[in-house]
C-alpha cells in the first residue's frame, strides 16, 4: 500500500514547486502588479525621487519586519517592536542632547531595544509567559518609558550629526547646472535602505546557514522535538527576541535621525505593520516557516500601498482598510494553497 | 548458567529510581541493568511508568532519587544531550522530528556539520544523509522535502538514522514499529539484530507480543510504576507476561519454563 502511494507522490512532488517558492512568486507577482497600477495611475509614481521615497519608507518597516519574521518563525510574536523603536529612539535622542557623541549614542539606542529584547526573551522562555501577553506588556512599559523619560514632549534640535544616518545617501552626484546653481544629477542610496539590504542579508544568511537559524525554524516546527534533539530552545528562543529588539532599536535611531527629532510618540500601531509583512511575505504565526526575502516582499507590497495610494489622494484611513484587506487575503490564498 | 553472568559488567544500570509528579508516583524504586548486545523489553499497560522510566534515562526528565551507573561512573543526564555525549541515544514514539525541516536537517539537528567558518555543511549533511538514510531503506527519495510530507516509514527511518549515526552505546526504543507496515517492520527488526550482534544494548518499549518474542533477550515488566518481575524470555509464556502485565504478577503456581529456544540448547534443563 504504502509504496503504490509513494510511487504516486514522486511524480506529484516533481511537478510541484515548493509551497514556499510558490508563495513568493505569488507575493511578488502582486508587488509587480501594484507597481504597474500605480504607475498608470499617475506617472510620477515611476520617477527615481519617488522610488527612493519609497526605498526610506519601506526601511523602517523592513527593519521591524526582519526582526518580526525570526520570532514568528519561533512561534512566537512580538508587539513591543513598536514601543521599543519609540524607546531607542528617545533615549539615543536624549544621549545626543546630553553631549554623547552621535554614534555612540545611537549605539545606546540599539542597545537599549536588545535589553527589551532580552526582557522580553526570559519572560517568555523562564517565566513561561505567553509571547502575546510578555510583548504586550513590554509594549505597555517600553511606552511608557519613552514617554516618561521625555514628558511626553519631542526632542529637538539634535544637530546635523544626528540626522545623517537617515536623511544622508551614498553616491550623491551633484553637478553645475546650466543656470549656475548646483543640480543633483543622482541622488544618491540613501543610507537607510543600504541599511536594511545590510541586514536583510545578514539575516537571512544567519536564518540559512548559521546553526542558529536552523535552531529556530526547529524550534517553531516542534519544540519538544528540537528539545529532545538537544537544541537549547530557550535560548534560542532568547536570541530570537533579543534580535528582534535590536531591529527595532534600529529602526528607532533610523526614524529618529530622519526626522532629526526624537518623538516619543512615533512607531504606535508599527508592530502590526511589521506582522503584516512578515505574513504577506510567507511567514506562519504558526511558526516553523518563514524568510527574509519573503518578509521583504510584504514589507514592499506595503510601502508601494502607502505610497501609491498617497499619490492617489486616498486618505490614511481608507489606506488601513485597504492594508487590512491585503493582510487578510495574503493569508487566506496561502491556507488555500496549504489545505490542497 | 545466566547468560550475562559471564560478562563483567552492565552498560547501565538503573539503581532504585523513582520520578513522582506531584503526588503520582509515575516510577516507584525501579531497578534495571542492560548489557552490551543484549534487547531488554520493557513492558506494561499505558500509564505503568515504562515510558517515564526511559525518559529518565534519555536525559529527557531528571527522576527525584536514584543513580544511573555506566560502568563504574554514577552519571547524571541533566538533558538529552548530556544523555547522548554518553552514547544513549533514543528513538521516541512521537519520533520527534522537526516537520517544517528536510531529512538532513533533522538528522543532524542539534549537531550540524559545520565548515572551517562555522557555517552549517549543507552539502555534506545531504550526502551522509543520503548515505545513512539509503542503508535503511534503499528506495529513500525526497531528501530535500520538509519531512512533513514523506511517509510514516520514511520518518521512521530519519528517526532511527538519527539514533544511529552517531556512536551510540545504548538504544531506547519506544513503539519503534508501531506505525509500520510489514516490510518496514521486518526491516527495523533485522536492525535491532543487527545492532545487537554489533555489541550495542538495547531497550525496547513495545506492545506487540510478537516483537517481543522475536526480539528480546530478556524482559522487564512495569505495573503502576514498579518493576514487578525481569525475565529471560525462554523462561516466560505469552500468558506469563500479561498475566504480569495485567495483574502484575505470575499465575499461581508458576514455575520457569523447563523447554529451551533454540538459542540457548540444553541450558537450564531440568
Amino acid at each position: 500500500m504504502s509504496v503504490v502511494v509513494e510511487r504516486l507522490a514522486v511524480p506529484l512532488t516533481r511537478v510541484k514547486i515548493s509551497s514556499d517558492a510558490l508563495h513568493k512568486l505569488s507575493a511578488l507577482f502582486t508587488l509587480f502588479m501594484l507597481v504597474g497600477l500605480f504607475a498608470f495611475g499617475n506617472a510620477a509614481f515611476l520617477s527615481v525621487g519617488n522610488g527612493l521615497t519609497v526605498l526610506l519608507q519601506t526601511s523602517v518597516i523592513g527593519l521591524l519586519g526582519i526582526g518580526m519574521t525570526l520570532v514568528i518563525v519561533t512561534g512566537g510574536i512580538d508587539l513591543s517592536v513598536g514601543s521599543v523603536l519609540a524607546l531607542s529612539g528617545t533615549v539615543a535622542g536624549l544621549a545626543v542632547k546630553a553631549g554623547i557623541p552621535v554614534p555612540l549614542g545611537m549605539a545606546m539606542g540599539i542597545a537599549v531595544g536588545a535589553l527589551c529584547g532580552v526582557v522580553n526573551g526570559i519572560v517568555v522562555t523562564k517565566m513561561r509567559i505567553t509571547p502575546f501577553v510578555a510583548t504586550l506588556g513590554m509594549m505597555l512599559i517600553a511606552r511608557g518609558t519613552a514617554l516618561q523619560i521625555t514628558g511626553a514632549a519631542p526632542i529637538s534640535q539634535l544637530g546635523e550629526a544626528f540626522g545623517r544616518l537617515g536623511n544622508g545617501s551614498l553616491f550623491r552626484m551633484i553637478g553645475m547646472g546650466s543656470n549656475g546653481l548646483p543640480k543633483v544629477i543622482f541622488p544618491g542610496i540613501p543610507y537607510p535602505a543600504i541599511l536594511l539590504v545590510v541586514v536583510a542579508v545578514a539575516v537571512g544568511f544567519m536564518l540559512r546557514r548559521r546553526s542558529i537559524g536552523r535552531h529556530i525554524y526547529a524550534t517553531g516546527s516542534n519544540e519538544e522535538a528540537a528539545r529532545l534533539s538537544g537544541v537549547e530552545v530557550d535560548r534560542t528562543k532568547i536570541a530570537a527576541y533579543v534580535m528582534s529588539g535590536a531591529l527595532a532599536g534600529l529602526a528607532g535611531i533610523v526614524l529618529m535621525s530622519r526626522l532629526v527629532t526624537a518623538q516619543p510618540n512615533e512607531g504606535v500601531m508599527y508592530e502590526l505593520d511589521a506582522i503584516a509583512a512578515a505574513v504577506i511575505g510567507g511567514a506562519s504565526l504558526m511558526g516553523g516557516v518563514g524568510n527574509v526575502s519573503g518578509t521583504m516582499i510584504g514589507a514592499f507590497i506595503i510601502g508601494v500601498l502607502r505610497n501609491g495610494l498617497n499619490m492617489a489622494g486616498v486618505s490614511a484611513f481608507i489606506q488601513q482598510i485597504i492594508i487590512g484587506f491585503v493582510v487578510i487575503m495574503a493569508v487566506y490564498v496561502d491556507q488555500l494553497r496549504s489545505r490542497r | 548458567m545466566n547468560a550475562h553472568a559471564t560478562r563483567s559488567r552492565p552498560l547501565v544500570e538503573m539503581i532504585n529510581i523513582h520520578k513522582s509528579f506531584g503526588g503520582v508516583h509515575a516510577v516507584e524504586d525501579v531497578s534495571i541493568d542492560l548489557f552490551a548486545g543484549e534487547v531488554v523489553g520493557v513492558l506494561g499497560h499505558n500509564g505503568a511508568g515504562k515510558s517515564c522510566l526511559m525518559r529518565v534515562l534519555s536525559g529527557a526528565m531528571a527522576p527525584n532519587a536514584g543513580t544511573i551507573r555506566m560502568g563504574d561512573e554514577d552519571v547524571r543526564f541533566l538533558s538529552p544531550q548530556d544523555a547522548r555525549r554518553q552514547g544513549v541515544e533514543t528513538i521516541y514514539q512521537t519520533l520527534a522530528l522537526a516537520d517544517h525541516l528536510d531529512a538532513p536537517s533533522n538528522l543532524f539537528l542539534g549537531r550540524e556539520l559545520k565548515t572551517r567558518w562555522g557555517n552549517i555543511d549543507d552539502k555534506t549533511m545531504m550526502e551522509e544523509a543520503r548515505r545513512v538514510l539509503h542503508r535503511l531503506n534503499p528506495n529513500f527519495k525526497n531528501l530535500s522535502d520538509p519531512v512533513s510530507r514523506l511517509s510514516g516509514g520514511q520518518r521512521q527511518v530519519i528517526a532511527i538514522a538519527r539514533a544511529i549515526y552517531f556512536k551510540v552505546k545504548i538504544l531506547i526504543m519506544d513503539e519503534p514499529t508501531a506505525a509500520l507496515g510489514p516490510a518496514e517492520t521486518a526491516m527495523v527488526a533485522d536492525l535491532i539484530r543487527q545492532l545487537r550482534s554489533e555489541g550495542i544494548g538495547i531497550f525496547l518499549i513495545s506492545h506487540d507480543m510478537h516483537d517481543v518474542f522475536h526480539l528480546c533477550d530478556r524482559i522487564v515488566v512495569m505495573n503502576r510504576g514498579r518493576n514487578v518481575g525481569g525475565y529471560r524470555i525462554e523462561e516466560v509464556t505469552k500468558d506469563d507476561v500479561l498475566s504480569l502485565i495485567i495483574k502484575g504478577e505470575m499465575p499461581d503456581g508458576w514455575q520457569p519454563r523447563g523447554t529451551k529456544r533454540t538459542r540457548q540448547p540444553g541450558q537450564n534443563s531440568i
